[in-house]
């Protein structure tokens, strides 16, 4: 399913996803300047295949899926995925597509807003989620939502010779910024 | 991919699945012992249902299932994820029934799928998540070689509570230190074979 919308700090949003949002990403997740901490930069990635993993994230409800605008231009996207409603656990994940943006503090915005969604209106336990190490912006973007490691898993992923460890978060809502 | 073919261990054989497993499935999984042991695969469901289910698994390209025996004997399954990349499996379910636990099958079993994604598959790493107040699974992984590399908390409910789940690991050069002495798929070629 896609969320309601969010109206958060400095333009950005959480807006459900259209469809010609959903076709954005065949672009954004084939380029090396957002692979990086990403991948593999291959895979099914046609637009028929694209309006059928759109029909379907609509209709799943383990998952709740948002497109991410600045300034009103969509430029990423996030949610939360496996939502185990018995847990009332589930694994979050964030991609921002638009890499000319990246250090604007949009990622930190829309976790703040995706966070504190599950803790206020999804009446979630926990989210969890694995985020590359060495991505310093995207863990500290974590970490003010109230993520705390709870492990690394080393040499997870290759690039440029060298190995990539990722860092392993969860957060509660107890572990929630008071922002109000 | 998806279905597993034959794998031996000394008690037990991993072997391909058929649908007359189907309804042990079923049973298992209506079992309590194992739900509070381990996570549900499926819910139990009429025949018709565990046939769809079989088919969906069997297309599956990086899934793969195997059924469990011993002396023709269904006692358990087995189901895991190989990485989109392909080189490193998530162990997801490992199950024996739990009328036959006790009897060293879930070590045994184990050890032979190992041997096979490391020995046969020559893959570079291993994972599996177990929760926390299961020390009999915890102790089969650790004797194989796992190490825990990151612990959730409060994260399976069961019997009325949140239990820790905890995340191990093993990497091929740990399998080979501790089993590449005597655990082989084939012995090794002779020097005539290639002439």
């Amino acid at each position: 399913m896609f969320g309601p919308r969010l109206h958060g700090e400095n333009g950005v949003s959480l807006v459900p996803s259209t469809l010609e949002q959903s076709k954005l990403r065949l672009r954004w997740m084939f380029q090396p300047e957002t692979d990086r901490f990403w991948g593999p930069r291959f895979g099914e990635m046609t637009e028929e295949k694209q309006e059928e993993r759109f029909k379907k994230t609509a209709e799943d409800e383990t998952q709740i899926e948002w497109t991410i605008t600045y300034q009103d231009e969509p430029v990423g996207f996030t949610g939360i995925f496996d939502i185990d409603w018995v847990r009332r656990d589930g694994e979050s994940g964030i991609f921002i597509g638009r890499h000319d943006l990246f250090g604007r503090g949009i990622a930190s915005e829309a976790i703040r807003l995706r966070t504190d969604f599950a803790w206020r209106e999804l009446r979630l336990h926990r989210v969890h989620n694995w985020v590359a190490h060495a991505n310093r912006g995207s863990r500290r973007a974590n970490e003010k939502a109230g993520y705390t490691q709870m492990g690394l898993f080393r040499r997870s992923f290759f690039r440029s010779g060298e190995w990539y460890d990722e860092w392993l978060g969860e957060a509660y809502p107890h572990t929630f910024p008071d922002q109000r | 991919m998806a279905l597993g073919g034959t794998v031996r261990g000394k008690k037990t054989t991993l072997r391909l699945p058929v649908e007359a497993d189907l309804e042990s499935y079923n049973r298992w999984m209506a079992d309590m012992r194992l739900r509070q042991a381990h996570r549900v695969w499926h819910e139990p469901a009429m025949p018709a249902t565990w046939k769809e289910r079989f088919k969906e698994i069997a297309k599956e390209k990086e899934s793969i299932l195997w059924s469990i025996d011993t002396d023709g004997k269904l006692v358990g399954f087995a189901l895991g994820h190989l990485w989109t990349i392909g080189n490193a499996f998530d162990v997801i379910h490992f199950l024996i029934d739990p009328d036959e636990w006790r009897k060293g099958y879930g070590f045994d079993a184990a050890l032979a799928l190992h041997r096979y994604l490391f020995d046969y598959l020559d893959l570079r790493l291993a994972t599996v998540d177990l929760r926390a107040d299961k020390p009999a699974g915890i102790r089969i992984a650790e004797k194989l070689g796992y190490a825990e590399y990151a612990r959730g908390h409060d994260v399976h409910y069961r019997d009325g509570a949140y239990v820790d789940e905890v995340k191990l690991r093993m990497d091929k050069e740990t399998w080979y230190e501790r089993w590449g002495a005597t655990e082989r798929e084939y012995p090794p070629l002779s020097a005539e074979a290639t002439r």
